[in-house]
């Protein structure tokens, strides 16, 4: 029986391959999925065809491999912005029309690709057969609706509708097609323009709009109808809702918008900094009782049989690029050592008269870990300490320096600055009302040998309190942008959204949220910085565009590992 | 051998470009005009880039990804103009030495004398001669140096060894082809390739980019290679293999995947069909073996869009896929 973690991480993979093929065909290197929905940079991407709506959670591969062509060949082929001001208001003629310009693009795909046809053709059955099955074709709404869609994709791909559709529609389409017609002959004719395509559509789904007014109409006059047509426009409803911002999976760390953020023109507030601190962590905790946590974390690395020589070999053949180093002298080929001529000829069986290029690899890259360390992490943290400090170590191996950073707040429930601005009579939107703690656990001019105690100090779970990402990622990222090497990366290992409880109740829920998203969103655009999300036991992909769910819960494995290293090891886009 | 060209030909016959650009030949071929390929498609801005070189005395450069056929495109316009070309691949071990001449040891009269022998450069100099660098940005800069006097139009090369100097004969041509414009490995999958002097980028005339093809060229490409597949199967076949190939290099320019298809790669694998006779076993022996195996799932997608069809590597077919 999977986990919900490990289906979590298989429905990553899923989305992982769809954005992969939505990028290869548009080419748009910006598309991905942000929690469960197809983005471009920080934007969704409207997909509102019934039928592209799939959920990797329950739905398989096939099912997302057909909506993520269908969204594909959509960005392609049709101009959204002539859509978009096309669209009738009115939300059923809405549908139809979003739905028979989906139609017409997905009839539009190339002959070489027969794969893509058969999922388009497959997902469109699926999501019919389930329609049906729903139970949603036994309302007049719902079967009318049904219809059209059936006879307009039959009319699109000159393809019958399969056999069962083909019973069910009967009597709808008896009664339709007569006053659909001349619409419908002109979809195939004009389905590679655009333009010329929707005043038939529009005509469609006028015609659609018109008699489900109609019957609604009826109905009311009729109160006979009772609740079971209620009921269903109840379920066909949820259609129509273009705007819903639901879909966020088991796992995905919920988000949405701040008003307060918003009121302050998207401003960032702090009430005060007078509190913040920057501490290393190791001189926060007795010398015993570190020394006590290092043989901890030892017997437990070593209890974890992690193969360090392997995994720092994987890692260096991500980092390290081979450069050109002066000279190997005393070769036996290769260009001629001058200053070995005169040995030649004082002893004439020396072969060793040459010199190569020397290529060394070299990893000019700096990795930081930056750690959430908030209360709920402390059940984590045993896991989270030994993985950075595995990592750290086949890093070091490889040449590539490291920092391992934590942030938490000095105190609970806001704490100083909180007092303060209640003494100051509560003025409107404070901004972020806590003790800001940022911990140094190993600086990056330190190797991972002589910090090793340090690192023990994230052990020390006491020191957790509340998490404040945004500020956070921003003071990594400075530390990074202060060092010269060439490839910098951020790694925030976290297992919530930012939470302060002081800081949410004066402005909103949203506001640290809200903060976190605007600082990643710079820096990704900055691109100076790769920022790389870890979500233990969580979905990061709102906030972080490249990012990993673990489940840590069951210890560590090589494939946890294996996850990691291939997160590093994707390019930069 | 004449010394210079005695022919004017028309370019709208022998490229097939639409222009009424008239172009110096020779008549008679020598060993060193390379072979004509019948099946040779030309693009025609870089073919008339070429013959810019040829006719005006330019410097010509040919930038573009692996397997898009650069040098093959310069030797056929030479091909046709049957003018001499002469290809050199120029690697990091290249030495000024081999390139300018050096002094060996020879036999005269049964006795050994030292004698200096020129180098391809100063050769090529004296005679109606198209010089082509391939690879020219795996040259080391410091050693490329040699070539900077002769990159001007009437520069003059003088043999240090020998006091001479060499006057450059007017039908002499210097072409290069590179990966890179000369900036270095940027998108990293050029190892090797040198970070040039810009002094010396700036002398070439004109810098030519040949892409991949359109769709339909490539497929005709493959096809006139492959004339096995010349079949409404064939072709339809052909049709899928080019769009997995620019699936993987849009894949590529996007930042999913580290190796892409170059027009040789589907020329390769269309020549694997006819061995093993299954496109599938074919395209795991030319192409996917190559990929990273973590990006072997995603070229297993693009093979699914393509070809309806799953391959091993398949994320539905991995090991623990209930």
């Amino acid at each position: 029986m999977a986990t919900p973690q490990q289906l979590t991480r298989g429905q990553q993979h899923v989305e992982e391959l769809c954005a992969a093929t939505i990028r290869a065909l548009t080419g748009d290197a910006a598309l991905h999925f942000r929690g469960h929905r197809l983005h471009r940079g920080a934007r969704p991407i409207p997909v509102h065809a019934p039928h592209l709506r799939v959920d990797s959670a329950h739905d398989d591969l096939s099912a997302c491999r057909g909506a993520a062509d269908g969204a594909a060949l959509r960005l392609r082929l049709s101009d959204q912005d002539v859509h978009r001001r096309l669209c009738p208001a009115d939300p059923v003629e809405r549908l139809v029309f979003e739905l028979l310009e989906q139609l017409r693009v997905e009839s539009l795909v190339a002959p070489d690709m027969p794969g893509m046809a058969s999922n388009l053709h497959r997902r469109f059955a699926d999501w019919s057969r389930a329609f049906d099955r729903s139970g949603l074709t036994e309302s007049a709404l719902g079967i009318l609706f049904y219809t059209v869609a059936q006879i307009c994709w039959s009319r699109l791909n000159a393809k019958p509708v399969g056999r069962d559709t083909e019973d069910l529609i009967e009597v709808t389409r008896a009664s339709i097609v007569p006053v659909l017609g001349p619409a419908l002959a002109g979809l195939r004719r004009h389905r590679h323009d655009q333009t010329a395509f929707a005043p038939h559509a529009l005509q469609i789904a006028g015609i659609v709009g018109e008699m489900i007014c109609a019957a609604e109409l009826e109905r009311e006059e009729s109160d006979s109808a009772g609740q079971d047509e209620a009921d269903s426009r109840g379920g066909f409803s949820l259609l129509l809702d273009f705007d819903d911002e639901s879909g966020e999976g088991i796992a995905a760390a919920a988000s949405g918008e701040s008003k307060a953020f918003v009121e302050t023109a998207q401003r960032y507030r702090v009430f005060t900094t007078r509190y913040d601190a920057e501490v290393n962590a190791a001189s926060l905790v007795r010398k015993a009782l570190l020394e006590e946590y290092r043989s901890r974390l030892d017997e437990c690395a070593a209890a974890q049989g992690i193969n360090v020589a392997r995994l720092a070999r994987q890692l260096g053949a991500i980092f390290a690029v081979p450069t050109r180093d002066g000279w190997q002298f005393g070769e036996e080929s290769g260009l001629v050592d001058g200053r070995r001529l005169a040995q030649l000829i004082g002893s004439p069986a020396e072969r060793r008269l040459f010199r190569l290029e020397r290529h060394v690899p070299r990893a000019d890259t700096v990795v930081s870990f930056l750690i959430d360390c908030s209360g709920s992490m402390k059940t984590h943290i045993e896991s989270v300490a030994l993985m950075v400090d595995i990592l750290t170590r086949a890093l070091e191996t490889v040449g590539v320096t490291t920092e391992i950073l934590g942030f938490t707040t000095g105190a609970w429930n806001g704490g100083r600055p909180y007092r303060e601005w209640m003494a100051a009579g509560r003025p409107r939107h404070p901004g972020r009302l806590n003790e800001l703690c940022h911990m140094v656990f190993k600086p990056a001019e330190r190797s991972w040998r002589r910090a090793r105690r340090d690192i023990a100090a994230l052990l020390k779970s006491d020191l957790f309190r509340e998490g404040i990402d945004g500020e956070a990622v921003d003071w990594a990222c400075s530390r990074l942008l202060a060092r010269s090497e060439i490839r910098r990366i951020l790694i925030v290992i976290s297992d919530g959204c930012p939470m302060d409880s002081a800081t949410s109740l004066a402005n909103d829920i949203m506001y640290l949220d809200n903060h976190l998203k605007q600082v990643v969103a710079r820096h990704e655009q900055f691109g100076e910085v790769e920022i790389l999300g870890v979500g233990v036991g969580l979905d990061l992909s709102p906030f972080y565009r490249r990012c990993l769910a673990t489940d840590l819960s069951q210890g560590l494995d090589s494939r946890l590992f294996a996850d990691l290293v291939t997160l590093m090891g994707r390019r930069r886009r | 051998m004449p010394s210079a060209p005695d022919l004017m030909v028309s370019v709208r016959t022998l490229f097939g470009i639409d222009t009424d650009l008239k172009v110096p030949a020779f008549s008679m071929r020598d060993d060193h005009v390379p072979e004509i390929d019948d099946a040779y498609r030309f693009n025609p801005d870089v073919t008339l880039a070429i013959l810019a070189g040829f006719s005006r005395d330019r410097r010509v450069m040919v930038q573009g990804l692996h397997g898009t056929g650069k040098s093959t495109h310069i030797e056929q316009v030479a091909a046709r103009l049957n003018w001499p070309c002469v290809r050199v691949n120029l690697d990091g071990h290249i030495s000024r030495l081999e390139l300018v001449g050096k002094d060996t040891i020879v036999l005269r009269d049964g006795l050994q004398v030292t004698e200096f022998q020129e180098g391809i450069v100063p050769w090529a100099l004296q005679r109606p001669v198209a010089l082509l660098f391939d690879e020219y940005d795996a040259g080391r800069p410091d050693v490329m140096f040699v070539i900077q006097r002769i990159l001007e139009r009437d520069g003059k090369f003088t043999l240090l060894d020998q006091n001479r100097v060499i006057r450059p004969h007017p039908y002499f041509r210097l072409f290069a082809t590179s990966n890179t414009v000369g900036l270095g490995n940027l998108n990293g999958i050029y190892h090797g390739t040198q970070v040039l002097n810009q002094a010396q980028i700036d002398r070439w005339n004109i810098v030519a980019t040949l892409d991949y093809l359109p769709r339909d060229e490539e497929v005709a490409i493959v096809l006139a290679r492959v004339p096995a597949k010349n079949t409404e199967r064939g072709r339809r076949l052909i049709e899928s293999m080019v769009a997995v190939a620019e699936l993987t290099r849009k894949g590529f320019a996007v930042g999913d995947l580290s190796t892409l298809m170059s027009p040789r790669t589907v020329i390769t694998w269309a020549e694997n069909c006819e061995i093993f006779r299954d496109p599938a076993l074919a395209f795991r022996l030319s192409f996917l073996n190559k990929c990273d195996e973590a990006e072997r799932p995603i070229v297993a997608e693009y093979y699914q869009r393509c070809f309806d069809e799953e391959l091993a590597q398949s994320w539905l077919r991995r090991p623990d896929s209930g």
